[in-house]
């Protein structure tokens, strides 16, 4: 667990030496996302050789004491985020200049890191209401780094954030005050099917809700996200929305009663349906590019919340893979999109999707990652997106849900409907938007890396597949 | 019988107090009713024999958070009343809500699962401390306390990218030398209260409360220029908090024989709490006066 | 054992209160206050079930009176940002 324990304290202590002398900033932010992401990846086969990592905090009994957990999937994330973060870093260091990105990105950025790492870790309800709160305040002090028309939004964004946290600490105090524990592999299968659990139960999930911007729960989200600096956004949307789902997940999964998962299995089908086909249509309309791939990662939550429901309802193992490959392949794509559509939203000096237009000519590049990126947001093969729909599709012939087919397949033309609007614009040549300053290469190509990851998800498919199935057995 | 017709008294003025602050037309009232609320709360938890949470609701419920609401409030625009009248509806509704909430509230079982206040007590001995709440906070769950100073850590940086600028007036000579008869005495308390946490309710964050109020009136006061996050021995101070728990953290993983984050040896459990407790205090004081204050513009005194 | 009830009840309220501000405002002021007050209703039901014991002749559940303590602090520190968030936006719209 050493390995854990330094992927959260490297990067806290590099903010911390930030803070303390700013100049050495920008090293520090490049070091500290180097060495988390070989830790990550040194935990990772540490957990497929050995099995899942436990720690107690302070060495207590587990009763007393903050349980920390590495599981494969838990592993997986902590690697997720250790390289997007190092991706998002590269960016953020090549466009600091131009962009005029403020100082305190560097610090607050690590801290996000760290209070991600420390959320995926955890195990104690209370601990992680922490993190929670920890991570959304991260949040809005990224948001506002965008200056004065980024202050409403993040006032925003924190008051419905401080209202989720209070949900969710209401819901735990409620099971604390039933159960009297905190720590959820302990109070698993304790949890009795009375109202009061439902009643705690229904908080937290509301909380959790909100803070990952599940429809109809997500109002606050294309505001903020798309108010936020192009790297922060990218960080918002393929990361942040990720903490609370994984704690719906961890709560669904363990403490919820065997007679509760029907239930709610089909609220969240219709919220997942809402999302799939609602919000995609919100952002095939929105005149803005980037609150349109805004609209676009509520939409594509929907996917996770659907396999959630299906995970619940039919306890296939297929379920919880799609579910996990659709939270990487997204944060890939999704933060290759919103890197792209900041650089051509830069260089171009433009904010609405009709002004990209010949944006293929101007700065192919960028327009190519969006193009990738996009690619797999729809689930074109062999893309990561396509891997994680295949496995969902397989799931459903396999438990014969035609209907929920249908869905998908709705759900994937409308989701090409509103990369194709970006896209088509951007091939019309006639006429191209003239960008203010000759196009930057070198953050055009960082912004393609995450999509090409996201393509290379398609080839380590087996091994994927074999760590997430590990988790299962 | 005397306690119950306290405790219902005690629940019809919070109440009042809550709802007055909520449906009051007029904002100003608003905020006075909310900071009467704090004071109440405050009784509430001495009541309910929590004393520590009584000392921190005292220091920050009343004390600060009324002081951060001021602030806003002299920003809001004239026009006070609102005009938005209260409609029946939403009122329906989350009394809907309250309710279903109450039936289950009401359910909760009134005695307690006792294995974990059991376990505390078998735990308390090695902890270092015999006052139970500091050796939860301190000990068995110091990485919630870490993550919490953090969160307090961000309020400040978050609260700088929206700084707005404040002036400070030129103190009163009367309010000055007050401040200044009144700052040993703070202190003083500050001390008291921190070493006071280990045996009895007090603790890093009381303390650091009432070090912040003492700082905050001297800073308003024109004092202490010095006070600035552009100051590296502030933000050292600011961050020392956080720094010495990580610090004495990775320090344990040499130190103990099991290499645990964050387990302290007994022998020396008592010294390194209070040793984390007193950079705490510091670093508390020093974020909550830069969050109160912000980076003021200062007004000439003889202007 | 009836106290248990009363504050039990009290704490209900505040957080019903305290979630209608929230929602219905108007002002931001108003709501950031509103969010306190759920708060406090939330922080009094942690305390009232950490009174518990006490009717049995036992102490207190510290482990609960700790995780109000950090609730506070978190509460506050959130509070303080949402109030200079405000601060600038009013500052900038007076402006």
């Amino acid at each position: 667990m050493s390995l854990a324990l330094g992927l959260v304290i490297i990067p806290l202590l590099a903010a911390l030496l930030m803070l303390l002398w700013p100049r050495l900033a920008r090293g520090l932010q490049l070091a500290a996302a180097l060495l988390c992401t070989i830790l990550a990846t040194m935990l990772l086969q540490l957990v497929q050789q050995e099995g899942s990592q436990q720690l107690f905090i302070g060495g207590w009994n587990p009763l007393l004491a903050i349980r920390w957990q590495a599981d494969s999937v838990t592993a997986l994330l902590l690697l997720l985020s250790a390289v997007l973060h190092l991706l998002v870093s590269g960016y953020a260091l090549a466009v600091q200049q131009r962009d005029k990105l403020a100082a305190a990105f560097w610090p607050l950025s690590s801290l996000l890191l760290a209070s991600l790492q420390a959320l995926w870790l955890s195990r104690d309800l209370f601990n992680l209401y922490v993190c929670l709160e920890l991570l959304g305040m991260v949040a809005v002090a990224l948001v506002t780094l965008s200056g004065d028309k980024a202050m409403r939004p993040a006032l925003h964004y924190l008051l419905f954030s401080l209202f989720a946290s209070l949900c969710y600490l209401l819901g735990v105090a409620l099971l604390y005050g039933a159960y009297g524990a905190l720590d959820l592999p302990l109070l698993q299968g304790q949890l009795q099917a009375n109202s009061l659990t439902a009643a705690a139960l229904v908080l937290i999930t509301l909380g959790l809700m909100l803070k990952a911007a599940w429809w109809p729960l997500h109002l606050w989200l294309p505001a903020a996200h798309a108010a936020a600096p192009a790297p922060v956004s990218a960080l918002l949307s393929a990361l942040v929305v990720k903490g609370p789902l994984f704690i719906l997940v961890l709560v669904w999964t363990t403490l919820a009663p065997a007679a509760f998962l029907n239930v709610a299995a089909y609220a969240f089908l219709v919220c997942a349906l809402g999302a799939l086909l609602l919000a995609g249509v919100a952002a095939l309309r929105t005149p803005y590019s980037k609150t349109l791939v805004a609209y676009s990662t509520v939409a594509q939550l929907g996917y996770a919340m659907l396999a959630l429901a299906l995970m619940l309802s039919f306890n296939l193992p297929v379920f919880t893979a799609a579910l996990w490959l659709f939270v990487m392949a997204h944060a890939l794509a999704k933060a290759a999109c919103f890197l792209s559509i900041g650089e051509m939203q830069q260089t171009l000096g433009v904010k609405k999707v009709a002004q990209l237009k010949g944006a293929s000519q101007t700065m192919p590049l960028a327009m190519f990652a969006f193009a990738v990126a996009g690619g797999s947001l729809i689930g074109l093969p062999p893309s990561g997106g396509f891997l994680a729909k295949w496995v969902m599709l397989l799931g459903l012939w396999q438990a014969q849900q035609y209907f929920l087919l249908l869905v998908l397949l709705v759900a994937t033309l409308v989701s090409a409907a509103y990369i194709f609007r970006v896209v088509v614009l951007a091939f019309d040549r006639a006429e191209p938007t003239a960008p203010d300053f000759s196009p930057q290469l070198l953050p055009q190509w960082l912004a393609l890396l995450p999509a090409l990851a996201v393509w290379a998800m398609a080839f380590f498919s087996m091994p994927l597949l074999a760590i997430l199935q590990q988790e299962l057995s | 019988m005397g306690l119950l017709l306290f405790d219902l008294v005690l629940a019809t003025v919070v109440l009042l107090l809550a709802g007055t602050a909520i449906f009051s037309r007029n904002l100003t009232h608003a905020v006075m009713l909310f900071m009467a609320f704090g004071v109440m709360m405050a009784l509430a938890w001495a009541r309910l024999a929590a004393p520590d949470l009584a000392l921190a609701e005292a220091a920050i419920g009343a004390g600060l958070t009324g002081a951060l609401c001021f602030t806003a409030l002299v920003r809001q625009p004239a026009a006070l009343d609102s005009k938005v009248a209260t409609s029946l509806l939403p009122i329906c509704f989350v009394a809907l809500i309250t309710a279903a909430l109450l039936f289950s509230v009401w359910q909760i079982p009134v005695s307690p699962n006792p294995a974990l206040s059991h376990e505390v007590s078998v735990a308390l001995p090695q902890s270092g401390v015999a006052h139970p709440v500091t050796a939860v906070l301190l000990n068995f769950r110091s990485w919630d306390t870490l993550l919490e100073l953090l969160v307090l850590l961000l309020a400040l940086l978050g609260a700088q990218q929206a700084q707005s600028s404040l002036t400070l007036y030129a103190g009163w000579s009367l309010s000055l030398s007050w401040s200044r008869l009144l700052s040993p005495l703070i202190i003083l308390l500050t001390g008291y209260l921190l070493w006071r946490g280990a045996a009895a309710p007090g603790g890093a964050f009381q303390a650091g409360a009432l070090l912040a109020s003492g700082l905050v009136v001297l800073r308003l006061n024109q004092q202490l220029t010095w006070l600035s996050w552009q100051n590296p021995w502030v933000r050292l101070a600011a961050l020392s908090g956080l720094l010495v728990f990580v610090l004495t953290g990775l320090f344990s993983l040499l130190w103990s024989s099991s290499r645990l984050w964050l387990e302290w040896p007994t022998a020396y459990a008592g010294a390194v709490i209070l040793g984390i407790e007193s950079f705490a205090t510091l670093a508390i004081a020093v974020t909550l006066t830069l969050l109160v204050v912000g980076e003021p513009t200062e007004e000439r005194a003889d202007a | 054992m009836l106290s248990l009830y009363v504050y039990f009840t009290l704490a209900t309220l505040l957080i019903g209160f305290g979630a209608y501000g929230v929602w219905r405002g108007p002002e931001l002021l108003r709501r950031i206050l509103a969010l306190n007050i759920m708060g406090a209703g939330i922080f009094l039901l942690m305390v009232t079930l950490a009174y518990r014991p006490v009717l049995q002749g036992e102490p207190a559940d510290s482990v609960l009176h700790a995780l109000v303590l950090t609730g506070l602090v978190v509460a506050v520190s959130a509070t303080a940002f949402a109030l200079a968030l405000l601060g600038r936006i009013l500052q900038k719209g007076k402006a």
